[in-house]
């Protein structure tokens, strides 16, 4: 497990699969090989009132890490992150009288996965309850564990393929932590962060149509 | 010992030459009479040709006293310790043993010559590409052997070098004494497991942080086998059986420059990347961190 930046490509005027398409043949030109699909899905949980403060727990699930399933509690004044096993969407269900899954927010991305050389670079077009939303470009670094330290490389790297639309600052969620060790959570809150833009943005007017 | 050996050599040269003159003598006699001696007082050319001849031999013979008289006489019976007692060997298979005994002996003797003299053409041609120059009085203090050495050395050594860079955790096991293999973790960037043998680095493998230490499995990670690579190449650069410490030292100081493998951009092309590898390669005398490519 490397660092892992995570970007937002800008779709003007364009579907989310011309986009993707485009992304897929910029990296596959630059020797890309494609390997399988992913998946990151964000589902989200608010206390009922009778709870008191209310709260909200955001249930992620990576398939990169297929046997974990990542929580995220939001108490108002800090976020509280949790890594567990696979019972814990279960114990959801049985506190459904206390969470309650807010209808209409599961966002996903899902899309594409390359290797290539120590990369790992995931397209993903994102949809909030089926509506698509935007395209989001994950590129991992996989030998390195410090953002600090890769930062410039991972940056050079996205600009290879993204242009002048890739970053040029750190994702504003690890400017705080670039000198601690990187770790799979790290990835689902950058997730989460650009999953809670992508609900409150009105987003294209486009629907995805199934392929 | 030199002249003796010289003296007894013309010694020899002259029994050889007064064998060889009597046999002349011998063939004239039986010979007798020959045609070439032509009909006219034929006996007494003959005469004076078995004259000459014994003139010959008297003054060879003459020689051989003398170079005889030269010789010195061993001064007593030659020591040979127990192998004298193979020589009275009754059985028949042991026999052989002595003259065996004799032709390694020679071979050893052999060796020793032509391995002094390598070693002078070595000395004197160095064959790595190494900018170092030995003085003259630093070779002298070196231990003859640096493959087996006592583990305080080394530990010493190990000791030392964690001591020399602060970012350097050093772990060592011994699952053999005198070699011993460390995991040498550099910061949060990689770690390299070494084999030591003596004093000498026998084997580096760079893998990361979370990989496992094995020895014998590259990393799965393609940066690192490239800096294992380079490690390697680096490991025969620096690899001075003259200095081992020494050896060790520079390779150490070295290896401690990719502290900034993914922090530092290349020093020829100020990139990055280049075919998605960082710089994996750093200069052996000024450290700077180049790629592959750019070296």
């Amino acid at each position: 497990m490397g660092v892992t930046i995570l970007t937002q490509f800008p779709v003007e005027n364009k579907t989310g699969p011309q986009i993707i398409e485009l992304l897929s043949k910029r990296i596959s030109a630059l020797g890309a090989v494609p390997q399988g699909q992913f998946l990151v899905d964000c589902e989200t949980y608010s206390s009922v009132p009778a709870l008191g403060h209310q709260r909200t727990v955001h249930v992620l699930h990576n398939s990169e890490q297929p046997a974990t399933v990542f929580a995220l509690l939001e108490t108002g004044t800090k976020t509280i992150p949790l890594a567990t096993d696979g019972l814990f969407d279960l114990l959801m269900m049985k506190m459904s009288s206390f969470y309650q899954s807010k209808k209409q927010t599961k966002a996903e991305s899902k899309g594409p996965r390359f290797e290539i050389g120590d990369f790992c670079v995931k397209l993903g077009s994102v949809t909030v309850s089926s509506n698509f939303k935007g395209v989001l470009v994950e590129v991992e670094y996989k030998p390195c564990v410090v953002p600090a330290m890769c930062w410039d490389l991972i940056m050079e790297f996205m600009q290879g393929f993204l242009g002048s639309l890739g970053p040029t600052t750190p994702p504003s969620f690890l400017q705080n932590r670039m000198q601690d060790i990187y770790s799979p959570i790290d990835t689902i809150q950058q997730y989460l962060e650009h999953f809670t833009l992508f609900r409150k943005s009105p987003g294209p007017a486009l629907i995805m149509r199934p392929q | 010992m030199e002249r003796d050996i010289e003296q007894l050599n013309s010694a020899l040269n002259s029994v050889k030459i007064l064998r060889s003159n009597v046999r002349c003598v011998f063939e004239s006699v039986s010979n007798g009479l020959r045609a070439d001696h032509g009909e006219e007082s034929k006996e007494s050319k003959y005469i004076l040709e078995l004259q000459e001849l014994l003139t010959i031999v008297n003054n060879n013979l003459r020689d051989v006293e003398n170079s005889v008289g030269n010789l010195t006489p061993p001064p007593g019976a030659f020591s040979l310790g127990n192998t004298t007692y193979l020589s009275q060997e009754t059985t028949q298979e042991r026999q052989q043993l002595y003259g065996q005994l004799v032709n390694s002996y020679k071979w050893t003797d052999k060796i020793r010559e032509y391995s002094a003299l390598a070693g002078n053409m070595l000395a004197a041609n160095s064959f790595n590409k190494t900018y170092k120059t030995y003085s003259t009085t630093k070779r002298r203090k070196t231990q003859t052997s640096n493959h087996n050495v006592p583990p305080e050395i080394i530990e010493n050594l190990i000791t030392s070098i964690d001591r020399l860079f602060t970012d350097v955790t050093i772990t060592a096991k011994r699952p053999f004494v005198p070699n011993p293999l460390i995991q040498v973790a550099l910061g949060r960037v990689l770690r390299a497991v070494i084999a030591f043998k003596g004093l000498m680095i026998e084997w580096v493998v760079v893998k990361a942080l979370s990989e496992d230490n094995d020895l014998w499995t590259e990393s799965r990670y393609k940066v690192f086998r490239k800096v294992t690579e380079n490690c390697h190449a680096a490991m025969c650069h620096f690899h001075s059986p003259m200095m081992p410490e020494l050896a060790v030292r520079s390779f150490m100081h070295w290896f401690h420059s990719y502290i900034t493998l993914f922090s530092a951009p290349c020093k020829r092309c100020s990139k990055h990347l280049q075919s998605n590898l960082p710089p994996t390669w750093r200069d052996l005398r000024s450290l700077e961190p180049y790629h592959e490519e750019c070296k």
